[in-house]
C-alpha cells in the first residue's frame, strides 16, 4: 500500500505504511488512557483518525455543522510578531471579521499578569477602544506567569534554586509567597478589566509554573466571580499533568500536583470559570499520529465529564500540533476536526 | 540475606526518600559482600529510575525527585568508599551545564543536574540564559568533559546549534562531547546540529552521560 505522508511530532516530514500509522494512533490512545486513567478511544474513533491522518489533502476540516467557536489566546501578538504593525484596536477587527474569532482576546505583548499591574492604566484605554470597534465578547488576557514573583526577576526566592540545594520547605514557602502575589495582582488587573468593559478574563497558561501558580489562578477566579456574578472567565491550562513543583498544595481538598486534563478541568469548574481550555503538550520524538491520539483521547474524557464549555488548546506544541516555529497547516486542520468531531470540544 | 532483597530495599528506600533506610542499606551490602558497584546499579539508580518513570506520569512530583537524588547521594557516599577501596572506582569527570541564552527555563535543567550529581559527576551548573561565549570559557577553564545545553523554545534551541558551529570555529570541538535536551529538542535534530547525544528525559541524560564518560576511557 502506499506510504502516508505525515509529520513527526517537531514537525519534520515523514511517510509511513498505513499500518504502521494506525499502531500509532493506537499506541498514542494506550499512553493517554494508561496515564491518564481513562477510557481510550473506541476502534471506530481510531479509524476515524486514521482516514484523517490517511487523507492526501492538505487541509482537512469538519463536515458542515461541526464548526466549532473559535476563540483565540494572546491574539494581538499573532500579527505584530510576524511584523504586521497593526494597533490592537483594528487587530481585534481583523480577527472579528477576517480570521472568524467568535470570542476576542486583548492583550499586550509581555502577556503576563505582574508587568500587567506596571501599564494597567494605559491598557483600560486601549482596551475600552477596542471594545468601541467590535461586536463579539471581548476579555483581556495574560498568562499568570508566577515564575516573575521570584527571582531574579520579583521579591521570592527562587524555588528552582532552592530544591537543587535539597531546601524543599524553602522553596514550598517561596512558591507560595508568590502564588499569593499572583493572586493579588490577579485581582487588581481583572477587576481594573472587568470593570473598564471587559466581557471577561482568559487566563492563558495557567500552572506553567506547577502546582502553586494554578492554585493562585483558582482562588482568584473564586473572588472574581463572587465579587463580579457576572464576569466571563476563561482558564487555559499549561500541560497534560500540573507539575508538581511543590507538589502539596490542595484545592477543594484535592491535590493539584499530577491532575490529568479531565480532572483540572473539575477544579476549573469548581472555581466557577465559564470556560476551560485543556492542553495536552506534544511529545517532539513521537510521531503526529501518536501525539493527535493521545490529544483526542484526553480531550475526550474532558468534554465527557465537563459541565462547562471545552476550548481546546490547538497551536504550537499543544493539541497533537507538532513544535515547530511555523506550525504546519496540515496537522492544525486534523487536529482542529478530529478536536471537533472526536474530541467533542465546544471550541479552540 | 539474598542479594535480590537488598536490591529490593534499595529501591524501596529511594522511593520512599529515606535517606537513613538507605545508609542502612548499603552498610548492610558491604557487610554481605555485595559489589558495591552491583548496589549501585541495581539497587539504587534502579530506584532514581523508577522515580523518574513515577515523576513522568505525573505520580511523583518535583520535592520527591530531589529527596530521592539525597537519598542516592547518602547511599553513593558510603559505596564510594568501598568502590575506592576495591579499585574500581571510575573517574566520572566533569560537565558543564546551561540553559542557553534567550531561554529563562531551568527546571528541567535542575532535575537533570540533581540526578547526574548521584552519580559521582562533577556539574559547573551555570545557570539560565547563558550565552554560548561563558559556556565555552567555562568548559575550557574546568578542563571538562561534556558541555549539556538545555533549551525549552523553538526559538532558543538554535543557540545549541551555534555553540556547535563556535566551538569547530575555535578548534577546540574535539576536546568536548556535547549533549543537549529540551522539549523541542529531538535525536533529529542532535544529528543535524552534530551533537553527540541528546537525552529525551532526566533518566536518559544520566544514562548517556555515563556512557560518554566510561567510553572516554
Amino acid at each position: 500500500m502506499a506510504e502516508i505522508r505525515t509529520r513527526m511530532g517537531d514537525g519534520s516530514v515523514v511517510h509511513m505504511q498505513p499500518d504502521e500509522v494506525r499502531r500509532e494512533l493506537e499506541n498514542g490512545v494506550a499512553d493517554a488512557a494508561k496515564k491518564a486513567k481513562i477510557e481510550p478511544l473506541t476502534d471506530e474513533e481510531i479509524t476515524r483518525l486514521y482516514d484523517m491522518i490517511a487523507d492526501p489533502k492538505k487541509v482537512v476540516s469538519v463536515e458542515p455543522g461541526n464548526e466549532l467557536v473559535l476563540s483565540y489566546d494572546s491574539m494581538p501578538m499573532k500579527l505584530n510578531r510576524v511584523g504586521i504593525p497593526i494597533e490592537r484596536p483594528n487587530l481585534m477587527k481583523v480577527f472579528e471579521r477576517g480570521f472568524g474569532a467568535d470570542m476576542l482576546e486583548c492583550a499586550y505583548v509581555h502577556y503576563s499578569i505582574k508587568p500587567l499591574k506596571v501599564n494597567l492604566s494605559e491598557e483600560v484605554a486601549f482596551f475600552t477602544e477596542s471594545l468601541y470597534g467590535s461586536i463579539a465578547p471581548m476579555v483581556y488576557g495574560a498568562m499568570p506567569n508566577m515564575g516573575l514573583y521570584t527571582k531574579p526577576d520579583g521579591p521570592c526566592e527562587n524555588p528552582s534554586e532552592l530544591l537543587p540545594l535539597g531546601k524543599i520547605k524553602e522553596a514550598q514557602e517561596a512558591q507560595m509567597e508568590a502564588a499569593q502575589y499572583l493572586h493579588d495582582d490577579i485581582m487588581l488587573t481583572a477587576s481594573a478589566m472587568y470593570e473598564a468593559g471587559a466581557d471577561g478574563f482568559n487566563f492563558d497558561t495557567t500552572a506553567s509554573t506547577g502546582d502553586a501558580e494554578f492554585y493562585a489562578v483558582l482562588t482568584a477566579v473564586e473572588k472574581l466571580v463572587a465579587k463580579y456574578p457576572e464576569i466571563g472567565i476563561e482558564v487555559g491550562l499549561s500541560g497534560d499533568f500540573i507539575f508538581g513543583f511543590h507538589g502539596e498544595v490542595e484545592y477543594k481538598g484535592k491535590r493539584l500536583a499530577g491532575m490529568f486534563p479531565h480532572n483540572q478541568l473539575k477544579m476549573v469548574e469548581e472555581a466557577g470559570a465559564s470556560i476551560c481550555g485543556p492542553v495536552v503538550t506534544t511529545n517532539s520524538n513521537r510521531s503526529y499520529a501518536w501525539n493527535l491520539a493521545r490529544a483526542i483521547t484526553m480531550t475526550k474524557e474532558c468534554s465527557r465529564v465537563a459541565k462547562i464549555p471545552i476550548h481546546a488548546n490547538v497551536g504550537m506544541g499543544v493539541g497533537g500540533v507538532p513544535m515547530c516555529v511555523t506550525t504546519p497547516i496540515d496537522c492544525v486542520s486534523r487536529s482542529s476536526t478530529a478536536m471537533a468531531e472526536i474530541g467533542k470540544a465546544d471550541g479552540l | 540475606m539474598e542479594k535480590q532483597e537488598l536490591f529490593q530495599e534499595a529501591i524501596d528506600a529511594i522511593l520512599n526518600c529515606d535517606p537513613t533506610a538507605a545508609v542502612d542499606i548499603a552498610t548492610k551490602a558491604i557487610q554481605f559482600g555485595v559489589n558495591p558497584a552491583e548496589m549501585l546499579d541495581q539497587g539504587f539508580a534502579a530506584g532514581i529510575r523508577e522515580m523518574g518513570e513515577l515523576f513522568g506520569s505525573g505520580q511523583a512530583f518535583l520535592p520527591q525527585l530531589i529527596l530521592a537524588a539525597q537519598t542516592m547521594q547518602a547511599a553513593t557516599d558510603i559505596l564510594n568508599v568501598e568502590i575506592k577501596k576495591s579499585g574500581e572506582v571510575q573517574n566520572r569527570g566533569k560537565m558543564v551545564f546551561a540553559t542557553v541564552a534567550g531561554d529563562v527555563h531551568d527546571i528541567g535543567k535542575g532535575i537533570v543536574v540533581s540526578m547526574l550529581g548521584t552519580q559521582g559527576i562533577e556539574i559547573i551548573d551555570l545557570g539560565r540564559d547563558v550565552p554560548i561565549d561563558t559556556i565555552i570559557e567555562a568548559a575550557v577553564e574546568a578542563k571538562a568533559d561534556i558541555i549539556g545545553t538545555s533549551a525549552l523554545l523553538t526559538t532558543t534551541m538554535v543557540q545549541q546549534q551555534k555553540l556547535e558551529e563556535e566551538l569547530k570555529k575555535r578548534g577546540i570541538r574535539e576536546n568536548f562531547k556535547t549533549i543537549i535536551g529540551g522539549a523541542p529538542c529531538t535525536q533529529r535534530w542532535a544529528d543535524k546540529i552534530g551533537a553527540d547525544a541528546y537525552a529525551e528525559d532526566a533518566a536518559e541524560a544520566v544514562e548517556k552521560v555515563v556512557a560518554m564518560l566510561s567510553a572516554r576511557g
